[in-house]
């Protein structure tokens, strides 16, 4: 017999309730009188408080009419007289916008209105009963604003203007209105208890039943019903709920995603106002802030704002939160660069407000590297944010909430990755999802949840105070308390003994792509990393002998580099003008660094690594033969001192007997076998005797690489399933060959790309060099240089820029399976005791591991969020270097600095050369009082530094600590010394 | 108009993480091609109005746009 499903076609009462509850909210205002003298003018924004406008004149705005253009600010502007029908009452406006809006009235600030809400409070900010109002709006299609599913109906560029008004409140219906609200939640959520939910449809039923729908424009009946639900709903005790969640308010705001970093600024504002104003109106609320940076253009451009916000965090009210200057990706800056976001981040609020904030606020990050607890102890922060692990991880559970974390240097942190999303609305049943899927209920003391809505700022509203004003009336709720981020940190972590401890990576378990999105980017940035490096010891080294050091000049350039390491820009995961801004910023740095790096007319070049330079390297030299990067150059072994200067010449000749080529290529370390596409049959190594090809080596592997709607961000596990191919186009040949070099080349299509490999094998240098010139045109295709090594081992070593990690090769468990595709910094390696393959870049970060091949990751092709990401021209280089002994044996962590950090012409020098560590950085002290040297042990050693006389100890944020000639230093330890 | 379409509409679509490209111009018929966030835009049909009230205004040419939407995979549903 055929089962037939019933169904029920008859109104539910849950269903009438919910109908009448739209009802209801329709007279929540009381009274309203339309502006009808609203003018528009449509504008477009060019930089920071810049605009081009599409008319010289305003025009009228009525009720009805389109309003905002693609890319769109709008500035709306009119004068009213408040009514008589509304004089004496409590005054708001209303406007229902998709738009972003900032509203001015009689020249005060007043607040926001938004897709998430509609009303600002006049009464109170205004003392005449004439009201000029000045508007500035700026449109979104804003793709995460699915979340607030009121929003999704009005997105678009074009939008119709539904009216402005003056309205007065009723706030009776209003506090009703708020009562259903958080109730039919609890109702509709099946994370509560089912007969509580079957109390409450039935009570919030008979509550609406006193309303007389039918009364006309004044609602009988309301005072009944909020009595009924007093008397009934909140005075039931019967049911019980339990638990104990912090609520933590907080707006995620991204500098640059599917908007321009320009926008910001206003973003910014209007979300700030709006947590101000609500601060005038509920006491007790208090918010939670991030990114000096935010702050930093709130200072300059609304100064008027600014002095109210400084009164609230004066007040406790306002908290700013994560110490660093912007929320930076975690996994592609160097060390240094995280050192300089705390830096940064930390003088601007000691001097705006002075404080120290003592945390680290990542909600939004896509894995945090390991070397971060080091960084972050030592520049004042004990205590670390981070929602992703917990709510987006695909494959394993990470284990904790509250927790400690301990980096790679032993460093520890008190960590939170709270339960659940940073962006919520503080409704119960979020509230009760963050308490069940909180996993340190015995040890962690309360659970996190933050509430405010997000990614493009917006914050907190009215709805989101009102609940919380219920919650504790609501015994089946878990315990809340509404705090502020230092206050839960230091009640529930500090000094708790019961945590448990997490030692590693916070690897994320999704957006693995953002490692290799958008190369050119990730190119610059680790140029300019080190290009910075080096204006900066050169700087500090000129100023020894009375050159002015740049200040200046310098922190403007590391702060644009630390702005465009905000996490939707380095990864890759934003909308094409965003890059092309970042591009702009990237060119802009090099060329003051340009600047003062040529302000040295020396002929001698300069060594600004602290140990002997003895690689073969390429120096850019007009008259040189050689091209790499398509400049042209010499290769030479510059054997200059550690931190020393001196002449390099170019002593190539056209003496070439050193290579003979043919079938078998022969050079003094290998004889090669090469494929026609540039792949190696075979690299025999005759030093070390033995075959280090097992299977495709050096072979491009194309894969169909569709990972659906989160597109710039994933690769998904299965990417290998589909390979692609690739024709030859121009089969492996002999481009030239001298006395240092010997260059092949080959050249593959793929679709309708074309992609030229050169292939450099040296005299002096048992280094293979591969440079990739592309001209990119794919969708969807992600492209990886495959090596299948002659090497048996179950660990991969990766560089995270200060120290190494090993992670397994191997896919036993599912941790090791979530780790197919990993972010790792200058190099890879796969290694026997005796010798293995490293892998050195110049600037890709993507890499995975898959028992003994390794895989780094060259080229994507995605669509979302950018419709041209990655395509055009690139031209990057890798270097493979097989070796003998164990990677920090063959010295492989020396030779990558010296692949990335070009030679450059300056007469200076400095004595001491910090042996054993590495110089990190060196510069002129944020106070001019000294030089500060950064030293990093990269290698896992101990050992001692000793000074001819006693020098400061400092922390990152260049305070002194202590003063000593002798420094001891454990393995992957920084330090930072004062001179 | 190729030019126009590329150079005026298509940045301000592309701050609005959007696409647009030219197809073809026939003297009245401009047919433009809607990538990006325009593939699944509701209301599209506004802003190809809108770029139509700008070619008249910038070139003073009437034209009929006809908008054709390429959706990426994950959309096309």
């Amino acid at each position: 017999m055929a089962h037939i499903k019933v169904t029920r076609r008859s109104m539910r009462p849950e269903e009438w309730t919910a109908l009448r509850f739209g009802w209801l909210k329709r007279y929540i205002i009381e009274d309203k009188y339309e502006i009808n003298t609203l003018e528009i003018r449509d504008a477009r924004q060019v930089s920071e408080m810049k605009y081009e406008y599409y008319s010289d004149e305003y025009r009228p705005l009525k009720r009805g009419d389109m309003y905002f253009t693609p890319d769109g600010t709008a500035f709306i502007r009119g004068t009213v007289t408040v009514p008589e029908s509304l004089k004496g009452k409590e005054l708001w406006f209303t406007l229902k916008t998709a738009a972003e809006i900032i509203v001015k009235v009689n020249g005060k600030y007043v607040g926001g209105v938004d897709p998430n809400r509609d009303r600002i409070l006049l009464s109170g900010y205004i003392d005449s009963d004439e009201l000029h109002f000045e508007m500035q709006g700026y449109n979104r299609s804003k793709p995460d604003d699915e979340r607030n599913p009121e929003s999704l109906s009005v997105r678009g560029c074009r939008q119709i203007f539904e009216g402005a008004y003056l309205a007065s409140v009723n706030h009776d219906v209003l506090d009703l209105v708020y009562d259903f609200e958080v109730l039919l939640d609890i109702a509709g959520s099946e994370l509560f208890n089912e007969d509580y939910r079957a109390f409450l449809n039935k009570n919030l039923n008979i509550a609406m039943n006193f309303i007389d729908f039918d009364s006309g424009e004044k609602l009988t009946g309301v005072k009944q019903a909020k009595e009924y639900i007093e008397n009934v709903i909140y005075a039931n005790t019967d049911y019980k709920g339990n638990g104990s969640v912090a609520l933590v308010a907080h707006s995620h705001l991204d500098l640059a995603y599917y908007w321009r970093r320009i926008h910001t600024v206003q973003k910014n504002l209007r979300t700030v106002l709006i947590q101000l104003r609500l601060m005038d109106r509920y006491p007790q609320f208090k918010y939670t802030h991030t990114q000096a940076y935010t702050y930093e253009t709130l200072e300059k451009y609304y100064p008027d704002v600014f002095r109210e916000l400084k009164q609230k965090i004066k007040d406790g009210r306002f908290e700013p939160v994560g110490a660093m200057y912007v929320e930076p990706d975690c996994n592609i800056p160097c060390a240094e660069s995280l050192i300089r976001q705390c830096l940064y981040g930390q003088n601007y609020f000691k001097e705006k407000f002075g404080i120290k904030v003592n945390n680290c606020w990542l909600p939004d990050v896509f894995g945090n590297s390991w070397i971060l607890p080091q960084i972050l102890k030592k520049s004042g922060v004990d205590y670390f944010v981070s929602n992703k692990m917990s709510t987006w991880n695909d494959t394993n559970r990470f284990p904790h909430n509250n927790f400690i974390w301990r980096g790679i240097d032993g460093s520890e942190v008190y960590a939170c990755v709270p339960p659940t999303h940073f962006i919520t609305w503080n409704m119960p049943s979020q509230i009760q999802e963050n308490w069940e899927a909180y996993q340190d209920k015995n040890t962690g003391g309360q659970t996190m949840s933050m509430f405010g809505y997000g990614d493009g700022g917006s914050g907190v509203t009215e709805e989101m105070l009102e609940m919380m004003k219920r919650f504790d009336k609501i015994s089946v709720m878990p315990k809340t308390e509404h705090m502020g981020g230092k206050e839960f940190l230091e009640k529930n972590l500090k000094n708790n003994k019961e945590l448990k401890k997490w030692d590693g990576e916070l690897y994320l378990e999704m957006h693995r792509g953002t490692f290799t999105t958008k190369s050119v980017l990730k190119q610059f940035n680790r140029r300019l990393e080190y290009k910075l490096r080096e204006a900066e010891i050169i700087s500090v080294l000129r100023a020894a002998v009375g050159i002015r050091y740049p200040k200046e000049v310098l922190t403007q350039c590391y702060k644009k580099l630390l702005i465009n390491q905000f996490h939707d820009i380095i990864p890759g995961s934003h909308i094409n003008p965003v890059y092309k801004d970042a591009v702009e910023d990237y060119e802009w740095i090099d060329k003051q660094l340009e600047l003062i790096l040529n302000a040295d007319t020396s002929e001698n070049y300069f060594n600004s690594l602290n140990f002997k330079r003895n690689c073969l390297t390429f120096i850019e030299n007009e008259k040189g033969k050689n091209i790499r990067h398509g400049k042209n150059g010499f290769w030479c072994v510059p054997n200059l001192p550690a931190l020393g200067c001196g002449k390099l010449s170019d002593a190539t000749t056209d003496k070439s007997d050193w290579i003979k080529t043919g079938e078998t290529v022969e050079t003094p370390y290998y004889s090669i076998k090469f494929a026609k596409d540039a792949s190696m049959l075979s690299l025999y190594d005759k030093q070390l005797k033995r075959e280090w090809v097992s299977g495709e080596f050096n072979k491009l592997k194309i894969y169909a690489d569709n990972p659906g709607v989160y597109d710039a961000w994933d690769i998904l596990p299965n990417y290998k399933e589909k390979e692609l191919g690739f024709d030859i186009v121009t089969p492996l040949k002999l481009l030239g060959k001298n006395s240092e070099v010997c260059e092949f080349t080959a050249t593959v299509k793929i679709g309708e790309s074309t992609w030229q490999r050169i292939i450099r094998l040296f005299k002096n240098s048992r280094a293979i060099e591969v440079e990739n010139i592309v001209d990119w045109r794919e969708k969807h295709k992600l492209v990886k240089a495959e090596y299948d090594c002659n090497v048996l081992t179950r660990e991969a070593v990766c560089d995270t820029s200060a120290g190494f990690i090993k992670r397994e090769t191997h896919s036993n468990t599912s941790w090791q399976q979530a780790r197919f595709e990993v972010c790792h910094h200058k190099w890879c390696d796969l290694a026997e005791t005796d010798g293995g393959v490293a892998l050195i870049n110049e600037g890709k970060y993507g890499v995975s591991f898959d028992e003994n091949k390794m895989a780094l990751s060259l080229l994507r092709a995605t669509e979302r969020p950018d419709t041209q990401s990655d395509m055009g021209r690139h031209d990057f280089c890798y270097m493979i270097l097989p070796h003998s002994g164990s990677f920090v044996d063959a010295g492989i962590n020396k030779t990558a600095f010296e692949y990335n950090i070009p030679i450059v012409k300056s007469d200076v020098s400095c004595s001491n050369n910090f042996d054993g560590l590495f110089l990190q950085a060196m510069k002129m002290s944020e106070n001019g009082d000294m030089v500060v040297v950064r030293l990093s042990e990269q290698d896992g050693k101990r050992g001692e530094l000793t000074f001819p006389k006693p020098v400061k100890i400092l922390n990152m944020l260049e305070e002194v600590t202590g003063e000593s000639d002798k420094i001891s230093y454990k393995p992957f330890e920084i330090i930072t010394i004062g001179i | 108009m190729e030019k126009y379409i590329e150079n005026i509409i298509r940045p301000k679509i592309q701050g609005d993480g959007g696409e647009v490209n030219f197809s073809s111009f026939d003297g009245e018929e401009l047919t433009l091609i809607f990538r990006g966030e325009c593939s699944k835009c509701l209301i599209l049909d506004r802003c190809v109005k809108w770029i139509e009230e700008e070619i008249k205004k910038d070139m003073n040419l009437n034209v009929k746009i006809t908008a054709v939407r390429k959706k990426p995979f994950f959309w096309d549903n």
